[in-house]
C-alpha cells in the first residue's frame, strides 16, 4: 500500500528503512514512508511508535538505522529543519517562570527574529489559539487545555510548512477542538504537511487525508482510508443501501455468490450487506433498480478509520 | 558562501546567542536552587568583614590608649624599650602607662621555696601599633609589639583565602552548580526540548548557554572578589590604603585577582559544561575534577597542562610562603614549583577551555530528547 505520490522527492517527508531502538526496546522498525502534503494521521495504540516516529521526523531522536528527510532537509540540521517545521510535543514542561507570551516570544527570538517582528508574530499566533486573555499569565498556572494551546501556538508561531502535532486535541473542550481542526484544515488547504497523532479515531476519520496505522513499532498500513479499506481482502465490504423494498432487495442479493450476509435495517427502510465483490454488487444493484426497487442511497459502511483499525490491529488497549 | 551571506548568518547566530543568554539569565539569577552559590561566593566577604571589624575594634582601642598617654609616642619610642630595663627607665621613655595592671605572683625558686613577685603589665600605643610590656619586681621581663597595619601579612592572608578557598572551592563548586545545570538541569526539568525545537544550530545553543553561564558566574564571583577587596581594605587607615593601592601594587593585584576569577570561570565552566552533558550524576565528575585539580602538583609536566589550577596558580600575584617546618607534601601544595609566564597561563586556560567546548559541541549534536531514561 502506498500513498499516491505526485510531488518530487524533496517535497515529501521520507522515511527510508528507519528503525529506532531504545537500548533493547523497539521504538519503530523498518519504516518506509513517503508523506505528501495534507493531513496525515498516525494511528495506533499506546506504545505503537507514534511519538517515536514524530521525534524521528523532528530530529529529537536519531534513527538507529535508516534515513529521515523532511522536504529535503536532514533531521540533524535543526537550523534549517525548524525554519520550515513546527512541532507540538506531548512533553508538558515549559521553561520556568515564563508567561504564555514570553514563551512564544522567546521561541521566535531564538529563531533569530528581531524584537518587533517576534512580538507581532507572537500576538498573532496567540490570537489564533484564543489565548490573548491568558497570555500575560505564567504558564505554570495554565489549565491542561491552555497548555495544549500554547504548545500549538509555539508550533504555529513561525508559519511552518510542516506541522507535527502529537495528540494536539488532548485536553481541549469541544469548541476548541473544532477550532483547532478548522485550523489544521486551513493549513492543509494551503499546502502544508500536517502530521497528527491521535487516539480519537472518529476525529482522525473526519480530518485526515491519509492515515498511517502503527502497531508494535511497525507500519501496518498507510494511505487514503478508502484505499486502505479496499485492500483488506479478508474482511468483506459492508454496504448500506437505503431503498423502498428492502426484503425484496435482500432476497435478490442473497442469490449472488459473493454476498455473505444481508441484514434488514431496523427501520425497515434499508439493507446492510456484506460482500466480497463490491464492484459486482454495484453492477447488480443497477439492474435491480431498473426492476422497480427505488434505491435512495448507497454508502460503504466500513471504510472509516475505526473499521480499518479493527480489521488490521484489533481492539487493542488505549484506542477509543 | 559569499561574504554577505556569511555576515548574515553570523548576525543571526549572534541574535540567537543573545536570545539564549536572556532566557538563561532569567532562569539562573535568583533561582532558588542556586542560592547556595551566592552563599559560597559571599563567605570570604563575610570573613574579611569580620576581620575588618575585629581589626577596627583593636585600632580604636589603640587610638584610645594613645590619647590617654602622657606623651605622643612614635613607633621608634615603642621600639626603644628593651628587656631588663627598670620601671623608671620605661616611664622616662614612654611616660606613665595609660593602661596598667599589677598583681602579686608566687614564683617557685626551688624545691619547696617560693617568692612573692610584683607583676605589672603596661600597655602603650602610638595610635596604630601597641606595645605590651611585662615587668617583674620593677624590671622589664617581656615585650610584645602588635603592628596595626601589617600590609604584607594581610596580603598573604588575602592570597591564601583566594587560592585555597575562593579559587579551589567557591568558584569550582559555583561553576559546577551553574554550568552543569545548563543542559542537565533542563533534562531533569524535561524542558530541554524547547531549545531543540527552535531553528538554532546546537553548537550556537551551546555557545549561548556557555556565555550565559559565564556571565552569571563572573557577575557573582567578580562581585564577590571586589567586595572582598573592599572588606579587606576597610580597616586600613586612608593613608595606609593609599600606600597599599598605589605604591604597593594593591590596585594591580586587585585587577589581577579579578582577571584570575574570570579565567577560573572560563576554565571550570567549560569543564563542567561538557561534564553536564556526558554524566547524569554530577557528583562523580565533580569529584574526579576536584581530585585532578588537587593532585596537579604531583602530576608529570604534560598532564599538568590539562588542568585549570595549574595556570591559575601561576597568575596569582602573591606567592604564599610555606612556613618553616611544613611537611614537604603540604609545601608542594602551597608553593608553585613549576610556574608558567602570564601569557602562557592565559593562553593555556583558553586552549583547555576551547578543547572542552569542542567536546561539548560534539556531544550536543548527538543529544536526544528521551526524558524517560533520565
Amino acid at each position: 500500500m502506498s500513498i499516491p505520490v505526485n510531488a518530487p522527492a524533496s517535497a515529501r517527508i521520507v522515511f527510508e528503512d528507519v528503525s529506532k531502538f531504545y537500548g533493547e526496546i523497539l521504538g519503530v522498525n523498518r519504516v518506509n514512508l513517503s508523506i505528501p502534503p495534507g493531513i496525515t494521521s498516525l494511528v495506533g495504540p499506546n506504545g505503537s511508535g507514534k511519538t517515536t516516529l514524530m521525534n524521528l521526523m523532528t530530529g529529537l531522536v536519531r534513527p538507529s538505522r535508516g534515513r529521515v528527510e523532511v522536504l529535503g532537509y536532514q533531521t540533524n540540521d535543526p537550523e534549517h529543519l525548524f525554519a520550515i517545521l513546527g512541532y507540538s510535543t506531548q512533553f508538558d514542561a515549559f521553561p520556568k517562570g515564563l508567561t504564555g507570551f514570553q514563551f512564544i516570544y522567546s521561541y521566535l527570538r531564538l529563531s533569530g527574529r528581531d524584537a518587533q517582528t517576534a512580538e507581532q508574530m507572537a500576538w498573532r499566533v496567540i490570537e489564533r489559539v484564543n489565548l490573548v486573555d491568558a497570555a500575560k499569565r505564567n504558564i505554570a498556572g495554565y489549565s491542561k487545555g491552555m497548555r495544549q494551546r500554547i504548545r500549538l501556538a509555539q508550533a504555529l508561531a513561525h508559519d511552518p510548512k510542516v506541522l507535527v502535532l502529537d495528540e494536539p486535541l488532548n485536553g481541549l473542550d469541544p469548541l476548541a477542538r473544532s477550532e483547532m481542526i478548522a485550523l489544521f484544515r486551513a493549513a492543509a488547504a494551503q499546502g502544508c504537511y500536517v502530521i497528527i497523532s491521535s487516539h480519537i479515531l472518529h476525529e482522525v476519520d473526519v480530518i485526515s487525508d491519509q492515515v498511517i496505522l502503527l502497531s508494535n513499532g511497525y507500519v501496518v498500513a498507510e494511505g487514503q482510508i478508502a484505499t486502505v479499506r479496499g485492500e483488506i481482502q479478508e474482511h468483506p465490504t459492508q454496504i448500506l443501501v437505503r431503498c423502498t423494498r428492502p426484503r425484496e432487495l435482500a432476497a435478490k442479493m442473497l442469490e449472488d455468490a459473493h454476498t455473505i450476509e444481508v441484514t434488514i435495517h431496523k427501520d425497515e427502510k434499508g439493507v446492510l450487506l456484506k460482500t466480497r465483490d463490491a464492484d459486482g454488487f454495484y453492477l447488480a444493484l443497477n439492474q435491480l433498480a431498473t426492476n422497480g426497487i427505488d434505491v435512495e442511497s448507497i454508502a460503504p459502511a466500513d471504510d472509516d478509520v475505526l473499521s480499518v483499525y479493527e480489521y488490521l490491529i484489533g481492539n487493542e488497549e488505549g484506542v477509543r | 558562501m559569499t561574504t554577505a551571506m556569511t555576515r548574515g548568518t553570523t548576525k543571526i547566530w549572534w541574535a540567537q546567542i543573545q536570545a539564549v543568554i536572556r532566557l538563561e539569565m532569567k532562569k539562573t539569577f535568583f533561582a532558588k536552587r542556586g542560592l547556595w552559590i551566592y552563599l559560597v561566593a559571599a563567605l570570604p566577604v563575610f570573613l574579611f568583614m569580620a576581620y575588618a571589624v575585629a581589626t577596627s575594634g583593636r585600632q580604636h582601642q589603640s587610638a584610645s590608649v594613645a590619647r590617654r598617654g602622657e606623651k605622643m609616642l612614635t613607633y621608634q619610642d615603642l621600639m626603644a624599650v628593651k628587656p631588663g630595663m627598670t620601671r623608671e627607665e620605661v616611664v622616662a621613655i614612654l611616660g606613665k602607662p595609660p593602661v596598667a595592671f599589677h598583681w602579686g605572683e608566687n614564683r617557685p625558686l626551688g624545691p619547696g621555696v617560693t617568692a612573692n613577685v610584683l607583676r605589672e603589665d603596661y600597655h602603650y600605643s602610638d595610635g596604630q601599633n601597641d606595645l605590651f610590656v611585662g615587668l617583674a619586681d620593677g624590671k622589664v621581663e617581656s615585650i610584645n609589639i602588635q603592628n596595626g597595619d601589617n600590609q604584607g601579612q594581610d596580603s598573604i592572608m588575602f592570597a591564601g583565602v583566594f587560592q585555597f578557598f575562593f579559587l579551589r572551592l567557591a568558584i569550582f563548586f559555583g561553576c559546577l552548580g551553574i554550568f552543569m545545570n545548563l543542559f542537565r538541569g533542563e533534562i531533569l526539568d524535561r524542558s530541554l526540548h524547547f531549545y531543540f525545537l527552535a531553528p538554532i544550530r546546537r553548537e550556537v545553543l551551546m555557545v549561548g548557554k556557555f556565555l550565559a553561564g559565564l556571565l552569571a558566574t563572573c557577575a557573582i564571583f567578580v562581585t564577590s572578589e571586589l567586595l572582598q577587596t573592599v572588606a579587606f581594605l576597610w580597616h586600613f587607615s586612608p593613608s595606609a590604603r593609599e600606600v597599599y593601592l598605589y605604591h604597593n601594587h594593591g590596585l594591580e593585584h586587585a585587577a589581577i585577582y579579578v582577571g584570575v576569577t574570570i579565567l577560573a570561570c572560563v576554565g571550570y565552566g567549560a569543564f563542567f559544561l561538557v561534564a553536564g552533558m556526558l554524566f547524569r550524576n554530577p557528583i562523580l565528575p565533580a569529584a574526579a575534577i576536584l581530585i585532578w585539580e588537587a593532585i596537579n602538583p604531583f602530576l608529570p609536566g604534560i598532564l599538568k597542562q590539562f588542568s585549570v589550577i595549574y595556570y591559575l596558580k601561576s597568575l596569582c600575584p602573591v606567592e604564599i610562603p610555606s612556613p618553616p617546618g611544613t611537611p614537604p607534601i603540604l609545601a608542594l601544595l602551597i608553593s608553585n614549583t613549576d610556574p608558567v609566564s602570564a601569557p602562557v597561563a592565559v593562553v593555556g586556560i583558553v586552549v583547555v577551555a576551547l578543547i572542552a567546548l569542542y567536546a561539548s559541541s560534539l556531544q550536543v549534536r548527538r543529544m536526544e530528547i528521551n526524558y524517560t531514561t533520565e
